[in-house]
């Protein structure tokens, strides 16, 4: 499913009328007066902030030593306009450094705060005093700093170059923040010798108002032209998060951008990465990669021991994926690359990255003759890949394999995964599988095989102190399952998760709690209990009543806002269960119970319903909540709103006994 | 958000060669492993304190890790700085047997910076390694060494490193040169163990077999029921200054003289001063413009240092650059008031921290700085880093404690104001006007003050859209359409705000048969009760005492009459006072309630009836109302 196609519009205009551009001169220090007016304006207008321009530059430098280097230039001017802007006067650069000499430089820094004082305009600059260099790791190096004398309506500005040694990718451009922005612009020089991929993203569209040929020099003696390309977005309003989403920044309008190939003089065009079977085949080749599943001497020495002559290939697969998760445990970081060069190391440390993991999978699944690929995808907080041959937008990789032509993939991460099942922040709807052998590629649907799934059991006789006893019954299944047994094993003991689960539910009093199927992924987790609940039934003069979905009742509404801007994204499907049989004395009467409803979205892909039954003393209560889709437009969120509307409404009706006189 | 003292994290423990390295999980006596994450196996921390100024600490710890929820502990995290580095450090983890895994190598060591999330910069780094194991139990071990060239404070030890954690052995042993001078202070039965090695002296303190103590609800934490030391220097040099920590008088003079001629101002301040006060007629009226001027101009930057971490930048500076962290902005508003002829004094505090003890005058019992000035009828404290607080206001986390006060002759403990529970009020009205079809319009006004204005306070800071945002997420009323809202802080200079919100509903009457229900408490309702507990262990108190008011009036929909009204319920108890108010007439029902509670700390034993207190309040709350309708 190509879901950016759904809401993205990818893609750029050109134009060449840009009114602000013309008239406007962006040079440092020089505030025309009218800017100390800026007001913010509609719904942004109590903005604590607005960037008055944001404009970079992007351009290439060439020394003998190091070669070509790209030269990101930015200039930021920022109006304050309440004390919750003051956070903008102080600025942060993150600068990387390579284990060898590529390193990223930064290259003056002009910073000033203006104020209007009297009707005359004060300067105050940055002060020496007032910059700082934090070397957060080996890596990464944070240049901070820190402006003087700002107020409430200060104007503040920013202008510094870096110089990178990583031209792979180039420092992209996002047109859109949390305050208002007036004018954005980003302008790329790009000598002829280099081709770059651009990813655009966001849900509105960037323009490009430039695209011409110019000349380029980066040495005396060495010039060519360059391709100048310029992208400008105007009027842009704050933009602000919504919950349900993958990731913000999946919506904010930007450019990436990622080298594809270099043509130098005198030289064959080299491709870096232009084409999907060239970056399969620099992954094929590639020693934390492709190579790193070829090292085949654990994988020999540990399948006989594994498979013990399984032959079945679903049979030997789980078996291989039960064996990594269970000797391999994650260390919370994740990757496309193994971080050694052969698996036998990773199942001595017995830790290792997503892609150590990952990969010792497939290598192992290989070994074995299985058809497994390794699947890169990009995690839903790394936002949607944009489709096309571009490596540096993938942040994780996953195990593919193929059994009865059938896709299964698998992720042995966490001990406590089903077969099949991938981490909820894999689930970004799609992941490219690299076949090693033939050298190609396929993107494959990463939509989930299980739900999120609970369904309660309750089983209670009322008594005349308004006292319920019986049993609960709760199974578990899919994602719901995959995060009760991560509580339940995180927390300390039984007894503490039994307070923790007992925590919002006032009146329950529970004995005999019995956890099934803990260990045994493939089946439901089932915990039964017998349970005294006080507390919930209540008495009127001779009236007595309660919810029947006690502690299961959905309170609030999970859709509390008027306006929705972006998708909703479950990411998997949600099931909810929940039956109720209650005996009660002799002589209570019910006269006369709720309406059973059903309530549906349009297209089916929301259900609730409710039923109330009863018999003789006994009563029924049904609620069914099905969430079959994982992904609503905006427009359907509205639907979902509404569906919830009715949840709430109607899992709170009472059920009303008449006390015989 | 803003401190005053660079954080020195101790934990160093001594390595004995002999020490025996048998970590089968077996072993470990049955009553450790109750209810317990994990178990410090062994834990030895030792140190040399070899002259003013100088000193070396030895750590080795070996922590089991019994089942998931212990993972966290399995980390090496050590702080060091400018005055301090980390070397030789071992790393080791063993499976359940007891059998070696792996040794880390010093390339698996994270070396990276620390700074706090309120801070620009700071010199603190850490060395940081996360151990990772599939399999449970295994048990982890590390041991480095410690050096110091400036020391303002010794390592504290703990027996019990926190909930659900046992301890199987743990020794701390703090060795002296002669001639050099520590104190300490320890929990009541704590046994000290002194002997003589040659010119030295050792003191040490240990414990064996301590099971673990579990994490209990509203506790206010171990320090009261488990062993722990704390030692201090009496004489201290850091970075190139000198003082003692004798007692809080000439504590109090070393903070004094770090400050000295560290509040000179500009001419054209001065002049500004002058010029901002001359219409003022008290001394008050200047505090209260000076500390306008003070909030309107300035903004908080935190940045710490070396001696930076306690002498502050020069007012001078701060009149230039218009930003600072507690101790410049503090010292450049008694600056600006010595300016307006007004005498005022640096206050050392503990923010959100336990109050200074007036005994045992050392290091790390503060993190901040405000302002105490000193007025003939009463006296003014001032939180220099807050752009909103109103005047004198400084917050629940400043109030109520013990503090230091700087004066020309040096320190001296004062306490802070208290609020108490009527200070932190919330008084609501709400009025619900249903109309004929059902549809209910609801206007609520309500008033915050003190503590609970801190609370809200936030609100007045945001956007009207994020106003709107929290509203719908926070209210809480079954199908709630907010209709309309204003937040409005009326005189800045008092920590009150109110609250007026109206919204629409046709959610607030649930059906049943042909009844129908009405929750009287609309929207401050006790949600849950917490558990009893037998055999409760730690002291507990509310986080602070408050009083909440609630009236609302609803006018019934023609035709619907009270068919059951709820009887009023009053409840009192020394956690508190609760009472609520059913009244009837004509098709108006009026709900009021009001509820206290006190900010005392309490013992174990009274638990049980403060979950009773509570479960009575939660059982009033949810009280209904039967409406009929006519056929």
């Amino acid at each position: 499913m190509k879901i950016k196609t759904l809401f993205l519009l990818v893609g750029i205009t050109v134009s060449h009328l840009f009114s602000y551009a013309q008239k406007k001169e962006f040079k440092f220090g020089k505030i025309a007066p009218e800017e100390f007016q800026t007001k913010a304006t509609g719904k942004d207008s109590a903005a604590a902030a607005i960037k008055l321009f944001d404009i970079g530059n992007c351009y290439f430098e060439y020394s003998e030593n190091t070669g070509f280097k790209y030269v990101y230039q930015r200039h930021i001017r920022y109006k304050v306009l309440t004390k919750a802007g003051y956070d903008l006067a102080n600025y942060k650069i993150g600068l990387y450094k390579s284990s060898g000499s590529s390193k990223e430089d930064l290259n003056g820094m002009e910073a000033a705060t203006y104020n209007m004082v009297d009707g005359k305009m004060v300067i105050s600059k940055i002060t020496k005093d007032a910059k700082f260099t934090e070397e957060f790791n080996k890596n990464y190096t944070y240049k901070k700093f820190t402006l003087p004398n700002v107020k409430e309506g200060s104007i503040l500005e920013f202008k510094y170059t870096i110089k990178s040694d990583f031209i792979f990718t180039l420092r992209g451009w996002s047109f859109q923040s949390d305050i208002p922005t007036l004018y954005s612009e980003y302008n790329v020089k790009i000598p002829e010798y280099f081709m770059y991929k651009t990813n655009f993203g966001g849900y509105i569209q960037v323009n490009r108002t430039k695209h011409e040929t110019i000349n380029a020099t980066y040495v005396p003696s060495i010039s060519s032209t360059a391709t100048h390309d310029q992208y400008v977005l105007e009027n842009v309003p704050a933009l602000k998060d919504e919950a349900f989403i993958t990731t913000i920044d999946d919506y904010i309008p930007s450019i990436e951008f990622e080298l594809q190939g270099t043509r130098f003089p005198n030289e064959m065009y080299k491709d870096f990465n232009g084409t999907w079977p060239k970056i399969v085949k620099e992954l094929a080749d590639d020693e934390n990669f492709g190579l790193f599943i070829n090292k085949n001497s654990y994988a020999k020495s540990v399948l006989p021991t594994i498979l013990k002559g399984e032959k079945d290939t679903l049979a030997m697969t789980k078996l291989i994926y039960d064996y990594v998760k269970s000797n391999i445990k994650w260390n919370e970081e994740r990757g496309r690359y193994a971080s050694g060069t052969n698996p036998k190391l990773v199942f001595e440390k017995k830790a290792g990255s997503s892609a150590d993991i990952n990969l010792c999978l497939v290598s192992l699944l290989r070994e074995a003759q299985i058809d497994a690929h390794p699947l890169l995808v990009s995690t839903r907080d790394n936002g949607i890949h944009p489709g096309y041959p571009m490596i540096s937008k993938f942040n994780n990789v996953l195990a593919h394999v193929v059994i009865a032509n059938k896709n299964v993939l698998l992720d042995a991460t966490d001990k406590d995964m089903q077969f099949g099942m991938i981490a909820f922040d894999n689930l970004n709807h799609e992941g490219l599988s690299i076949d090693l052998k033939s050298i190609q590629s396929a993107w494959i649907a990463t939509e989930p095989t299980f739900a999120s799934e609970k369904i309660f059991n309750y089983s209670l006789a009322l008594d005349k102190e308004n006292k319920l006893t019986g049993t609960i019954t709760q199974y578990t299944k899919g994602y719901a399952a995959l995060k009760l047994r991560d509580k339940y094993r995180t927390t300390n003991n039984e007894t503490e998760f039994l307070k923790d689960f007992k925590k919002d539910k006032t009146g329950l009093e529970l004995t005999n709690y019995k956890m099934g199927n803990l260990d045994n992924l493939d089946e439901l987790l089932t915990e039964t209990m017998n349970v005294v609940i006080e507390d919930n039934v209540e008495e009127a003069g001779n009236l007595v009543y309660f919810t029947p979905l006690l502690f299961e009742k959905t309170k609030e509404n999970p859709f509390k806002h008027e306006e929705r801007l972006f998708p909703v994204d479950f990411a998997y499907p949600i099931k909810e269960n929940y039956r109720i049989t209650v005996s009660f004395p002799e002589d209570y009467e019910v006269e006369k119970l709720p309406k059973s409803n059903l309530y549906k979205i349009p297209d089916n892909s929301g259900t609730f319903s409710i039923t109330f039954f009863s018999q003789g003393k006994t009563l029924m209560v049904k609620s069914v909540i099905d969430i079959n889709k994982t992904f609503y437009t905006p427009e359907e969120y509205f639907n979902l709103k509404e569906l919830f509307k009715a949840i709430v409404e109607k899992q709170a009706e009472q059920i009303v006994f008449k006390k015989k006189a | 958000m803003k401190k005053l003292i660079v954080s020195l994290f101790f934990a160093g423990l001594w390595f004995q060669s002999k020490a025996q390295n048998n970590y089968d999980v077996s072993k470990i006596p049955e009553a450790l492993t109750k209810n317990a994450v994990a178990v410090i196996r062994n834990e030895e921390l030792f140190f040399d304190f070899k002259g003013v100024g100088s000193g070396e600490e030895e750590y080795k710890v070996a922590i089991t890790i019994l089942n998931k929820a212990g993972d966290d502990l399995a980390e090496m995290a050590e702080v060091y700085d400018k005055f301090s580095s980390i070397n030789n450090i071992k790393a080791t983890i063993y499976d359940a047997a007891g059998k070696k895994i792996k040794d880390y190598k010093s390339a698996d060591i994270k070396d990276q910076s620390l700074i706090s999330d309120f801070s620009i910069f700071e010199d603190n780094r850490l060395k940081i390694l996360k151990f990772y194991h599939i399999n449970y139990p295994y048990t982890i071990e590390y041991s480095y060494s410690r050096n110091y060239k400036g020391i303002l404070n010794f390592p504290s030890w703990h027996a019990i490193k926190g909930y659900n954690i046992a301890t199987e052995k743990s020794t701390y042993t703090f060795q002296k040169n002669a001639g050099l001078n520590v104190k300490y202070l320890s929990s009541a039965n704590l046994k000290i163990d002194s002997t003589k090695i040659g010119d030295k002296t050792q003191y040490k303190w240990t414990c064996n077999n301590l099971p673990v103590i579990e994490r209990e609800p509203y506790s206010i934490g171990l320090d009261n029921i488990t062993d722990w030391v704390k030692v201090s220097p009496t004489q201290f040099e850091y970075d190139n200054t000198t003082g003692s920590f004798d007692n809080w008088k000439n504590f109090g003079a070393w903070i004094y003289k770090l400050n000295e001629n560290g509040n000179v101002l500009p001419v054209t301040t001065k002049a500004l001063v002058q010029n901002l006060i001359k219409d003022a007629k008290t001394q008050k009226d200047k505090v209260s413009i000076l500390y306008h001027h003070l909030q309107q101009n300035t903004r908080y930057v935190s940045v710490q240092l070396g001696i930076g971490g306690f002498k502050p930048i020069l007012a001078e500076k701060v009149a230039q650059v218009n930003y600072g962290d507690c101790k410049a902005l503090s010292n450049y508003m008694k600056a600006l008031l010595f300016e307006a002829g007004i005498k005022s004094n640096l206050i050392v505090i503990g923010n959100g921290m336990p109050s200074m003890n007036p005994k045992y005058s050392s290091m790390g019992q503060a993190n901040h700085m405000i302002l105490c000035v000193p007025l003939e009828k009463d006296t003014t404290f001032l939180e220099c880093t807050s752009q909103y607080n109103p005047m004198g206001f400084i917050g629940y986390d400043n109030a109520d404690r013990n503090v230091l006060m700087i004066t020309e002759d040096g320190g001296k403990i004062i306490h802070t104001p208290a609020y108490n529970a009527k200070d932190n009020f919330q008084n609501r009205k709400t009025k619900i006007n249903f109309k004929d079809d059902g549809v209910a319009e609801i206007g609520i006004k309500s008033i915050y003050g003190n503590a609970q204005f801190e609370d809200n306070m936030s609100m007045l800071l945001i956007e009207p859209v994020e106003q709107r945002k929290k509203i719908n997420e926070d209210n809480g009323i079954p199908g709630a359409e907010l209709i309309a809202f204003k937040f409005e802080q009326a005189d800045k200079t008092l920590p009150i705000m109110t609250e007026d919100i109206s919204f629409k509903s046709n959610q607030l009457l649930t059906k049943g048969a042909d009844k129908i229900f009405l929750t009287l408490n609309l929207m401050n309702r006790k949600e849950s009760v917490p558990a009893k507990i037998e055999n409760r262990k730690t002291y507990f108190a509310v986080g602070f005492g408050y009083q909440d008011d609630d009236e609302i009036t609803y006018n019934l929909p023609k035709g619907y009459a009270v068919e059951f009204l709820p009887k009023d319920i009053s409840i009192t108890s020394e956690f508190g006072t609760y009472t609520a108010k059913f009244v009837a007439k004509d098709n108006l029902i009026t709900y009021s309630r009001t509820q206290v509670m006190n900010a005392k700390k309490f013992p174990p034993e009274k638990y049980n009836e403060f979950v009773d207190f509570n479960k009575k309040i939660f059982q009033a709350d949810k009280q209904k109302a039967v409406l009929t309708k006519a056929p």
